[in-house]
């Protein structure tokens, strides 16, 4: 037995060192995969049983594009509407904003109304009427902070825990930490509805090895790239191919002998032609019900985009995909706004709101009904927050009624994952600029989200330039997991 | 026994089947224990000698030799029991536990009762001493590098295996050195060529061809972080930054001495200066043309990531600048990752937090300027650029014209779903209108504007209904235009390069590396530690740090580039580690030859070829890539280089590749990036579709990879897939991974259909089946089939036709991977 074992991590050790994996990280997978067994042996991403007791096992990460308004949305600031129109009081004017200068701008108030919602009485606008319902479900922590007030700083900080390009992404870790439950699709997806201002390296695999990099799919078409050849092709010439390009590569090991290189490659041959198969299945929705399709608003045209990608999230987690990471209001054109109102905040939001929140509470219902909210943590973010007061980028005049980023405080909820909901955590400052109590940085957002899946933030590294990675950096000190998990 | 005790003592008896040398320990205990148990001697412990140890601190002896599970050190390393070392930082990593309990189980040797490396004499900081060639009595060896191989062979009881076959290597040896595989007929010459000296003549004859400078240019590139982008939102263009890759590219094909080519890429603007500031058109001394050509290596520090979007802060971009050329200097020059003490000391390596404050302030008085890059440019020619600047304006308007068309249909079709009185309205110009005409236009003016077509105030853009002609069209129209402003010259050609700046700021201390915290000012000055060298002869500028690190004595510049070269060779470096010769990078596997490497680099006045042929020239090169059992059990990593590691190619090596036995590769060198076409698929991923405007020639997609769009943040795919490192930082050395989307891409991809579509064209005239199975055989793996495998193949190629033949060949292990 010991012996066996022994193998495994032997010619693991040399074909993860060739992979380019390194020496910690080998020790990690060895230690994580005692239990594996011989999936570990051929596959880096086998399932591996997490270090600590987790409560969830996957992760579904709704990504509003452009930053949402936390002042309009989920934390409401009383204060903010007396003095809306007011200058900013000097005592808060200190911050950097990308195009704001706060001593010109007057405070904005919110057009929204705030409900108390469930039994929980959890305060959401009305923004969010359907999600509003799910209220007892959703921890919002209302102090989350980084210090990224551009877009992509603002993205590589929530993604990938630094402002700069380069390091991992969250789904790169976890996969990294956990493996994968699925062999025939990948672990780690990412739904972009277009593309994203921050690019690949929002779902990069940063220093790690590529294998842990996030696989984009779409929603419509076919689903991954290169999934099938953008002609139509004879399956039986393409299985005859297969079955070629494995006779001689078979000939070429045994020429050879033992080298797990090359078997590896053989075998992403074989998942990749599995995935041929389950990929368009995982994103063929014709056997939902029409009642379920209609949950995640399906039949709008305005719900429809943002429902599908809710859907296939809930189908890919039933199928074992570790990390799914949604995006709402991406695009190609290099201008769609997304979630970004610098102008007319409260058209622009109406807007995004009414494309989300019907799928978004749907999914939270599917889920629900299904069994799988206990064990997916649902979380939903953007790049930050927005300003209390208006956009400067217009001279900051009053009738442009936007707002500018803030990374300084904004909300962030999560939902399932063991999560028992209906409260908030922490608290912005009286006009909602900066988070002021029981502060949350994202290294602590990261933290706590690694803890939920069972992985030890401080012991999840990857050595790099002679240094021993973590996603949380040396921060992660204000982890909630336990908090709220607890009643 | 404990579980984590049974895990480390699997991994223990897993790991290579080593026996920790002693040095390795020595390594680890200095590393880990040194700062508090070594000269600090803190609780009375003494780690620097096997006395210190046996006689062991407070708590009694440290190691008891025989016997870890009973030794305090390894108890304490391990976390097991209640004292839990080290104290404050993170625990050692599995594998070094591990090695400390198989060096104290074989008897805690200790190579001479010396005191360990005291904290700033580590290995790499000491000067190259030339060591002795060791003999060789077996006479494997051929040259000096064999010999230092066979000795730590020898030590092992490990042996070399047998030199590989011909056809292996002029395979290993072309796509190592031209990044290619051979064509037929140079393996067919070299396979007969019955002399001694045919390997040495096929190595020179590769070194002379410019397919060279191709592929060693893009090994340095990955080192100097190149990109044409800025990256970040605004992903700004770096118009000239190709120059700096063609510079580099033609530096290692004129084997330009390395040490004139750290000193051009550092400082040739302060060592040959020059006021090649030149505006108009006249004669420059030759001389000066030169210089600018030296001046354009300065490139390197102009095409590192900009974060654009924060230029409301002029302060904050220039501090990343100084911070950027820094980590680049260091990990490519000095091979020492520098950037952890931009925030506080070093801790592993003795650079504090100052001394890195200190050398950015080497470049504080520099800035990035465009300078003329012609020296003669009639005002003809200028002027007779104009018809082209037309061009550009021309597409510009077909562009427009097409969209407006467009959204012409989309408005029209919005409008059918009105009734007929409400359009009627909406048709009056709005002056005219009345209100009751005004109050019906205003529902459709409405739908207009939230599909976009009129200005709103999300910014919304619309989604217009190309037809799939419209929308081919419009690509074109785009790459017509890119190619249009490409050729205009609205300005003299330029290049980017770096220049003395007008306004010299100071360079403070700062709080945890936040550029707002600015403490003191900082002058320029060399970390002490590395210093000792030598004084440079002039101070404070680039030239001075240009001169300090090209000195002869300096211990790092040559040892990392020799150590580049080798892994350029053999996959891995002899440091393992090519950007950190610290504490945190590995140690040497071969010590005296890397010294030896180092003192013969230098030797023959830095020529980066000659280190090539002193290299591959050797036994050690020319081992097949073969298994042998029993080695395999004492080294299974193949650290010592018992053999020859096979290894796969790399992302620009494999589009070459089939590019090259498609018979589609288009040889022509330099100049700006070129844009192959992307797949709709591929370009769904971006944030601007017009970002990647298709090279108008489709010539130009068939350029080699090092010349293909460097774009940060939109990697070309292909590469993306295949390891292509970020170019945010330095890479030393590339991730190698196996997954499934490369078999999507190398299976499905438009571009591996159409490459598939050429090689089946290219073999169709070899004759009958078996004939052009030879023909693909001998180009894609440069070999002939054996008979088994000819049977097979034209039995694959009558059914499935030679499109999916080809398509084989690429999918082949055997072509993926260099024996």
């Amino acid at each position: 037995m010991m012996s066996k074992h022994r193998a495994a991590c032997g010619s693991r050790r040399q074909f993860l060192e060739r992979a380019g994996l390194g020496f910690g990280g080998l020790a990690a997978s060895c230690l994580l995969a005692a239990d594996g067994g011989s999936a570990a042996r051929s596959n880096p991403f086998a399932a591996k049983r997490p270090p600590l007791p987790a409560k969830a096992r996957s992760v579904i990460f709704l990504f509003m594009h452009g930053g949402p308004s936390h002042v309009d949305t989920f934390d409401p600031k009383p204060a903010l509407q007396e003095l809306d129109g007011q200058p900013v009081p000097e005592s808060f004017r200190s911050r950097d904003f990308q195009f704001t200068k706060m001593d010109r701008v007057p405070l904005l108030g919110t057009p929204r109304r705030f409900g108390r919602h469930g039994r929980s009485g959890l305060p959401v606008s009305d923004l969010f009427p359907r999600v509003a319902r799910h209220a007892d479900d959703l921890a919002v922590i209302r102090s989350c902070y980084h210090d990224g007030f551009t877009h992509i700083t603002g993205q590589n900080w929530m993604n990938t825990g630094w402002a700069q390009v380069g390091r991992p992404s969250l789904g790169s870790w976890i996969v990294y930490g956990l493996g994968s439950e699925s062999e025939n699709l990948p672990a780690y997806v990412v739904m972009l509805d277009g593309g994203i201002k921050s690019g690949s390296p929002a779902y990069g695999s940063g220093f790690l090895p590529a294998m842990y990099q996030g696989t984009v799919l779409r929603s419509e078409g076919p689903p991954i790239l290169n999934i099938r050849r953008s002609e139509p092709a004879d399956p039986q010439r393409q299985r005859l191919l297969m079955d070629k390009l494995e006779w001689f590569n078979r000939q070429h090991l045994a020429r050879r002998g033992e080298d797990t290189d090359l078997e590896a490659r053989m075998t992403a041959y074989e998942l990749a032609f599995r995935m041929q198969a389950s990929a368009p299945e995982v994103a063929d929705i014709s056997s939902e019900t029409g009642a379920t399709k209609a949950l995640y608003g399906l039949d709008s045209a305005v719900t429809r985009p943002f429902g599908k990608q809710c859907l296939l999230a809930r189908r890919m987690v039933e199928r074992g995909v570790r990390f799914v990471q949604l995006y709402s209001g991406g695009g190609n054109s290099g201008g769609s706004p997304g979630w970004d109102g610098h102008n007319q905040i409260d058209y622009n939001h109406e807007t995004m709101a009414a494309q989300v929140d019907r799928p978004i509470a749907g999914l939270l219902q599917d889920l629900k009904g299904r069994g799988l909210l206990e064990q997916t943590l649902v979380v939903w973010g953007g790049d930050f927050g927005r300003t209390p007061f208006t956009d400067g980028s217009e001279g900051g005049a009053r009738n442009n009624a936007g707002r500018d980023h803030n990374p300084y405080g904004f909300s962030v909820w999560m939902a399932g994952g063991g999560i028992r909901g209906g409260k908030a955590i922490g608290a912005t400052d009286e006009i909602g600029l900066n988070a002021v109590e029981d502060r949350v940085h994202v290294h602590d957002l990261h933290a706590t989200i690694l803890t939920l899946l069972g992985l030890d933030h401080v012991r999840l590294t990857y050595p790099f330039q002679g240094r021993q990675f973590r996603l949380t950096d040396v921060g992660g000190h204000n982890n909630l997991a336990s908090r709220l998990v607890a009643g | 026994m404990p579980l984590l005790a049974t895990l480390v003592a699997l991994l223990a008896a897993s790991t290579d089947g080593f026996a920790a040398t002693p040095g390795d320990a020595m390594g680890v205990l200095m590393d880990r224990c040194g700062g508090c148990h070594g000269q600090a001697q803190i609780a009375g412990l003494d780690i620097r000698t096997r006395e210190g140890l046996l006689r062991g601190g407070s708590r009694g002896p440290a190691i008891i030799p025989g016997n870890a599970e009973a030794s305090l050190l390894y108890q304490a390393v391990g976390q097991e029991g209640d004292l839990a070392m080290p104290l404050e930082s993170d625990p050692l990593p599995r594998e070094d536990v591990a090695l400390l309990k198989r060096w104290i189980d074989a008897g805690a040797e200790w190579p001479s009762d010396q005191v360990a490396a005291a904290a700033d004499d580590w290995w790499s900081f000491e000067p190259v001493k030339r060591p002795d060639v060791p003999p060789d009595p077996t006479g494997w060896s051929r040259t000096p590098v064999d010999r230092f191989i066979a000795r730590t062979l020898h030590s092992r009881e490990l042996i070399p295996v047998a030199d590989a076959d011909r056809r292996t290597l002029v395979r290993r040896a072309t796509y190592d050195l031209h990044g290619l595989p051979p064509e037929p007929a140079d393996v067919e010459a070299f396979v007969r060529d019955e002399s001694p000296e045919a390997f040495e003549a096929l190595v020179d004859r590769l070194l002379e061809s410019k397919r060279y400078g191709e592929r060693w240019g893009r090994l340095w590139l990955d080192v100097v972080r190149y990109a044409d982008s800025g990256g970040f939102e605004t992903d700004i263009y770096f118009p000239d930054a190709w120059r700096y890759r063609d510079y580099v590219i033609k530096s290692f094909n004129d084997d330009k001495p390395f040490d004139r080519f750290v000193q051009e890429q550092l400082a040739a603007d302060q060592i040959w200066p020059d006021d090649i500031e030149l505006r108009g058109s006249y004669d420059v001394p030759e001389e000066k043309l030169r210089n600018l050509d030296a001046r354009i290596g300065t490139g390197m520090y102009t095409i590192g990531t900009v974060y654009h979007e924060a230029a409301l802060n002029g302060h904050q971009l220039r501090y990343e600048w100084l911070v950027d050329s820094v980590d680049v200097t260091g990990e490519a020059f000095l091979g020492l990752t520098l950037g952890c003490a931009r925030c506080h000391d070093h801790k592993f390596d003795p650079i504090s937090q100052r001394e890195y404050h200190r050398l950015m302030a080497f470049f504080a008085g520099s800035e990035i300027r465009r300078v003329p890059a012609q020296h003669k440019m009639s005002e003809l020619g200028y002027y007779s650029a104009y018809p082209r600047q037309l061009k550009v304006f021309e597409y510009q308007n077909a562009i427009k014209a097409l969209e407006s068309t467009v959204s012409k249909r989309l408005e029209d079709s919005i409008a059918e779903g009105f009734d007929a009185e409400t359009v009627a309205a909406f048709r009056v110009s709005r002056a005219k209108r009345t209100a009751a005409q005004q109050a019906k236009a205003a529902v459709l003016e409405r739908a207009l504007t939230e599909a976009g077509l009129r200005e709103n105030p999300g910014g919304r853009v619309p989604e217009l209904p190309y037809t799939q002609q419209e929308r081919d069209r419009r690509r074109t129209l785009v790459s017509k235009l890119g190619e249009a402003a490409s050729r205009a010259n609205f300005e003299l050609p330029t290049a980017t390069v770096l220049g003395s700046a007008e306004v010299r700021y100071p360079v403070r201390m700062t709080h945890r590396g936040d550029w707002k915290s600015a403490g003191e000012d900082v002058t320029a000055g060399l970390p002490a530690a590395l210093g000792a060298h030598a004084k440079p002869r002039t101070a404070g500028d680039r030239r001075a740090l240009a001169e300090w690190l090209t000195d002869q004595r300096h211990p790092l510049l040559a040892r990392v580039m020799v150590n580049r070269i080798w892994q350029g060779h053999f996959g891995r470096g002899i440091v393992g580690t090519p950007n950190n010769f610290g504490r945190q990078g590995d140690r040497p596997s071969h010590p005296d030859l890397l010294d030896w490497l180092a003192a013969e680099f230098v030797g023959n006045g830095w020529s980066v070829k000659a280190m090539h042929r002193q290299i591959m020239l050797s036994s050690a090169y020319r081992m097949a890539s073969a298994a042998d059992a029993r080695n395999l059990q004492r080294d299974p990593g193949n650290r010592l280089l018992w053999r020859m590691d096979r290894r796969r190619l790399d992302a620009e090596g494999l589009r070459d590749a089939v590019l090259l036995v498609a018979g589609t590769l288009n040889p022509k060198m330099g100049g700006r990036p070129v844009l192959p076409p992307l797949s709709e698929e591929e370009r769904l991923g971006m944030w601007n579709l017009d970002a990647w405007p298709e090279s108008l020639n489709p010539a130009d997609h068939n350029r080699r990879s090092v010349y293909v769009y460097a774009k940060r943040q939109f990697p070309y795919p292909m590469f993306k897939t295949f390891d292509v490192p970020d170019p945010a930082v330095s890479c030393g050395r590339r991730a190698v991974t196996t997954v499934a989307p490369q078999a999507l891409t190398l299976l499905n991809s438009d571009f591996m259909l159409r490459s598939a579509e050429s090689l089946a064209a290219r073999i169709a005239d070899a004759g009958d089946a078996g004939a052009q199975v030879g023909r693909a055989w001998m180009l894609a793996l440069s070999r002939p089939p054996t008979p088994t495998e000819r049977e097979h193949a034209a039995e694959m190629l009558a059914r499935a036709g030679a499109r999916e033949f080809a398509l084989m060949l690429f999918n082949l292990n055997e072509f993926v991977y260099i024996d």
